[in-house]
């Protein structure tokens, strides 16, 4: 080994806390991002590979954007067009007791038209147990990884609730994939025949989609045109997957959301990188001088400090993706639960761990390391004159800097506001506005840092006495050092607040909006797969017997159907309203009473602000709802808030939605209770009319207002989760330049002990300075949280999900961040002071 | 309680008439190096008058720092005793000492030791600052004594912009700041040039008796030892005097 690294490797090595900080640092960056990575990346996958699996090799699908399709239509096609290879296909979900939290996927298929579309129809169930999959009347195949979850084995019954009804289907085989992909595609999926499948889903006569393999060739295009002639309006035939992708796109936003904010885990990496790798090269100058004077060139000391940040980023990074793959699991819980509340059904088995994504966290954490690293070796590969690497020069330096880092600063925060007002709808220029004014805020701090030590030494003169006033000159004195930590501190605290003003007003905005709009006193739907999912029609004459409770003054019912179009996903709702329930709505614009005027006499439709956000509506446009009766163009009468779905709903009155569809399904029903009744009881009385065998949910407004903001705070776990993480990181940061800080002044503090400075009086010294700094740091927090948060609700959030959020802004926000910023500092504070309190100032005094 | 009466006993001399009498009893010292045992001072005895100043002498690793360490308290021996007026340090607590050693020791190191972060008028301000809050006749003295040495016109230059010699008699003035009743000075010419050398040993011992203090300087320097009332010599542990 050259003795060069053999000295760099030693310095590392004496320097044992600050090295293990900086590898925790870049690790817990890492695996942040790699986390986070995994879990979305997972549910995708999974959400995909189901998809692909039941779809098998189809090329092509028939479906219907309104509904289900005539399954007279797979003979037409077999006739007419003499498409041979066409396999109906009827779906729908399920939940069971024996699988619980778990959504499945009923498969209807015919085996006789199967072919060779899905292989594991073909491989799977014996021809035995194909035939009696045929035989037994509801029978069900299921992967045996599933059967064995379940403790169902062929011959058992598996009890499914499917839209609120109880079945107990005969399990008449399992099938075991050979591969692995397919196995995991198949964990959700319960396999039928067609007929029992339509039974179970009430789908008598209709199918949800036709499967196609279309040959590739000359013909196909014509082939595809012929097949299109016999579809019936709302009815499409688009390429297999097409229809997934839009689905998976869902979540683009909140992958987008997540994957940022996973990031800043890594930026207050590099913020700790950048202030242990500048301290180290700081410890060293006289070293690194007498290294020059020894004939070592610029760019060999360059090399040595490079290679100690990529030692570092290495170690970091191998640790940072162990960890990552551990965080993964644990978040990838969070994050298929958030899928699942607010997007689609998916059952996430395991987490896909590509290689393509360790590569990426580990280049992101080795190329971080050395970016934030590259200062600190500039200056050390500098060979400046010994005036330059005076400490009175530097500081002298720091502090002429300081108005023009504000200076940058401001310029920074005026574009990044720039950027807020541009008339864009881009995420990425949003984030760029975020970065632009989180950077500008944090070249801010050093000047707002002095102002505040300079504005707080007269109380701290009073409160701490002589050593109160040492503590605050000791930190005006040596900004170079103690600015970036509270520039740390500061960013770290402000992105906290920040974060915790965001989740706040979105919460408050949500339970008003909730108080508003969840005008009825009991709300009924059907169960869905999972909790939050409603799905099927109630029964009519459940409805009926509903409505003629005595204590039933009046009834809206709901309609919803999921409609997939080129843009997006979005309900279509027909909307048969009380006029109790007239004041629901909350418009963006407009007269409330005239628009629902309009409304209930079926001149057009309601739709929600996401909707309209992210397809450029405004009130007396038109949009294209698809209809079994074709496209119909709607006027826009009215842009609603709702913050239920960021897919967005377009609503019409039920009258409207009759002309078009051929429907009468209800989804849920509102239900108005006589003045001074008991919602509560009333509940119970209502659910003991259900029959057995069904199952219908029935809540008070209450407790759907609760359960609504359950699923809200679910949603926000893994967010709390991240917000914490990135805290830690930062937490680390500070930490370890706080720590370096004081441990630098060793020498400094055993001269003063040596001058008669009591071990206590040391403490409250140490104590002192970085609890300043905490405070210091969390006073300048607040402003910048506010001024994040500010960005975060009305340019992130309005762009990603298209909500209008109302800032709100507790009392409490004050004092978190200061007392964020002040515990964290005493923390961090903590060893230093014990450490030098400890150290006999004759060691101190023999310096090095 | 025994801390109360030595608190009363420091309080004691806190006013002393004059310089203290410093007597050191039969002091052993030792450390552990890699599994040996390392004596350092075997049974040192001195005892010094009132206002007196004198050099120990001894070559490098023959324990003078530690004995200085010992005298002011920063450090305690293994056995004997450090009496310093009526107080014996070695009965006294850490906060005891350090307290002591606030009020009644000025130090002067090789390496100057100033705050780098302080300028030179508020490195001689520190001690001050120290023991209570500042006053007007503080800042007086401080610049008094930076007209002594001769460093009036660099108050505000921060100690990396002075020279060795320069920032020698900032820590001399640092050192007599608040009028301690000893002094103690651990190779304060050390670090210089003969020429700087022989102007701060001047200044040192003129200082000293300006300020009617004891003195002990640890030197390997003769010409500095030459210029205290007494020289004695480290030898195996031991002082004995020398005989010039």
């Amino acid at each position: 080994m050259r003795l060069l690294t053999k000295s760099s490797l030693r310095h590392l090595l004496h320097h044992r806390m600050q090295l293990v900080l900086s590898v925790v640092g870049v690790a817990l960056g890492v695996a942040v991002v790699l986390s986070i990575d995994l879990a979305t990346g997972s549910a995708r996958t999974a959400f995909q590979i189901s998809a692909e699996t039941v779809s098998g090799r189809a090329t092509h699908q028939i479906s219907s954007q309104v509904g289900p399709i005539d399954e007279r239509l797979v003979a037409r096609l077999r006739n007419e067009v003499g498409l041979r290879a066409s396999a109906p296909v009827v779906e729908g979900f399920a939940s069971s007791a024996l699988l619980p939290g778990q959504a499945l996927r009923i498969l209807g298929i015919d085996p006789f038209s199967e072919g060779s579309f899905r292989p594991f129809v073909v491989a799977g169930p014996s021809a035995r147990d194909v035939g009696s999959f045929m035989t037994t009347p509801g029978g069900v195949v299921l992967s045996a990884v599933t059967a064995a979850r379940a403790g169902v084995a062929p011959g058992d019954s598996l009890p499914v609730l499917v839209a609120g009804r109880s079945w107990s289907l005969p399990v008449v085989g399992t099938v075991e994939p050979a591969d692995e992909l397919t196995r995991a595609g198949l964990t959700d999926v319960l396999l039928m025949d067609i007929s029992g499948a339509q039974d179970v889903l009430g789908l008598a006569g209709v199918l949800t989609r036709i499967d196609l393999i279309v040959p590739e060739g000359a013909d196909s295009l014509q082939l595809l045109g012929r097949i299109r002639a016999l579809l019936s309006p709302g009815e499409t035939i688009v390429e297999a997957g097409t229809r997934t992708a839009t689905m998976a796109g869902m979540i683009d936003a909140f992958d987008v959301n997540l994957t940022a904010l996973s990031l800043l885990a890594l930026i207050f990496g590099m913020f700790l990188i950048y202030n242990a790798m500048t301290f180290s090269v700081v410890q060293r100058r006289t070293l690194l001088g007498r290294l020059r004077a020894l004939g070592v060139t610029r760019g060999e000391i360059l090399r040595v400090i490079l290679a100690e940040a990529a030692w570092i980023g290495g170690v970091g990074s191998a640790i940072g993706l162990a960890v990552g793959v551990l965080l993964g699991r644990g978040l990838v819980r969070f994050v298929t639960r958030t899928i699942n509340d607010l997007y689609f059904a998916v059952s996430v088995e395991r987490i896909e761990i590509e290689p393509a994504l360790l590569v990426k966290a580990a280049a992101l954490g080795l190329g971080a390391t050395l970016l934030a690293a590259l200062p600190a070796a500039l200056e050390a590969a500098s060979s400046e004159p010994r005036l330059a690497l005076l400490r009175s020069v530097r500081e002298a330096k720091s502090r002429r800097m300081i108005p023009r880092a504000a200076a940058v600063g401001v310029a920074s925060i005026g574009a990044g506001t720039l950027l807020v007002f541009l008339p864009s709808r881009s995420l990425g220029l949003g984030f760029m506005a975020l970065f632009f004014v989180v950077g500008g805020l944090a070249l801010l701090t050093p000047a707002g840092a002095l102002l505040g030590m300079h504005l707080s030494r007269p109380v701290l003169g009073r409160v701490a006495g002589s050593l109160g006033l040492i503590a605050s000159r000791g930190l005006m004195r040596s900004l170079s050092r103690t600015a970036p930590a509270i520039a740390a501190l500061s960013v770290a605290v402000s992105v906290t607040v920040g974060l915790g003003v965001m989740i706040q007003s979105f919460r408050g905005t949500l339970a008003e909006w909730l108080d508003a709009t969840l005008s009825a006193d009991v709300y009924v739907s059907l169960p869905g797969p999972t909790a939050s999912r409603a799905s099927g029609t109630l029964p009519p004459e459940l409805i009926a017997s509903f409505v003629a409770h005595p204590d039933i003054v009046g009834h809206s019912t709901y309609r919803g159907i999921d409609i997939v179009d080129g843009v997006g996903v979005y309900r279509l709702v027909a909307l048969a309203l009380d006029p109790r329930g007239e004041e629901t709505f909350d418009f963006i614009e407009g007269d409330a009473a005239s628009i629902m005027r309009a409304f209930q006499g079926a001149e057009g439709a309601l739709v929600s602000e996401p909707f309209a956000f992210r397809r450029r509506l405004e009130v007396g446009d038109r949009v294209a709802v698809p209809t079994p009766a074709g496209a119909q163009d709607l006027t826009v009468l009215g842009v609603f808030y709702d913050y239920g779905s960021d897919q967005g709903a377009v609503i019409v009155s039920r009258a409207l939605y009759n002309r078009f569809f051929d429907d009468s399904g209800v989804t849920s029903l509102a239900l108005f209770v006589r003045p001074g009744a008991d919602s509560e009881a009333i509940v119970q009385e209502l659910l003991t009319m259900v029959p057995a065998g069904t199952t219908v949910v029935a809540r008070t407004n209450d407790v759907l207002r609760t359960a609504s903001l359950e699923v809200f705070d679910r949603t926000f776990e893994v967010t709390a989760v991240l917000r914490m993480l990135a805290f830690i990181v930062a937490f680390v940061g500070v930490l370890s330049a706080l720590m370096a800080l004081e441990l630098e002044r060793a020498r400094e503090l055993g001269v003063m002990r040596a001058w008669g400075l009591e071990p206590a009086e040391l403490r409250r010294l140490v104590l002192t300075q970085t609890g300043l700094m905490g405070l210091v740091s969390g006073a300048l927090a607040v402003p910048m949280g506010l001024a994040l948060s500010a960005v975060m609700i009305f340019v992130i959030n309005k762009r990603s999900f298209g909500w209008t959020l109302d800032m709100q802004v507790g009392p409490g926000v004050v004092a978190e961040a200061l007392g964020l910023a002040l515990v964290a500092a005493l923390l961090a504070g903590v060893y230093p002071a014990w450490r030098m309190s400890r150290t006999s100032p004759a060691v101190a005094l023999r310096g090095e | 309680m025994p801390s109360f009466r030595m608190m009363q006993n420091a309080d004691l001399i806190a006013r002393p008439s004059g310089a203290p009498r410093l007597e050191l009893a039969d002091l052993c010292k030792s450390y552990e190096e890699g599994g040996r045992t390392h004596t350092v001072l075997d049974g040192a005895s001195l005892q010094i008058a009132p206002g007196e100043r004198v050099a120990i002498l001894g070559p490098s690793g023959s324990g003078k720092s530690t004995l200085l360490n010992l005298i002011c308290g920063i450090d305690l021996p293994d056995s004997g005793s450090v009496t310093i007026g009526d107080v014996d340090l070695t009965r006294l607590s850490e906060v005891e000492r350090t307290r002591f050693r606030r009020r009644h020791i000025g130090f002067v190191f090789q390496f100057f030791n100033l705050l780098p972060t302080l300028t030179v008028f508020e490195n001689l301000l520190l001690p001050l600052e120290l023991q209570g809050s500042l006053g007007a006749q503080d800042a007086e003295r401080a610049r008094r004594l930076l007209e002594r040495v001769g460093l009036l016109d660099r108050s505000n230059a921060f100690p990396d912009r002075l020279s060795g010699g320069e920032q020698q008699r900032v820590a001399l003035a640092r050192a007599l700041v608040h009028e301690p009743d000893l002094v103690l000075a651990d190779e304060p010419t050390g670090n210089l040039d003969e020429n700087m050398a022989t102007q701060v040993a001047e200044l040192l011992a003129d200082l000293v008796r300006g300020e009617r203090g004891t003195l002990v300087v640890v030197t390997h320097s003769r010409v500095l030892a030459s210029r205290m009332d007494r020289v004695f010599r480290l030898d195996h542990g031991r002082i004995v005097e020398d005989a010039r």
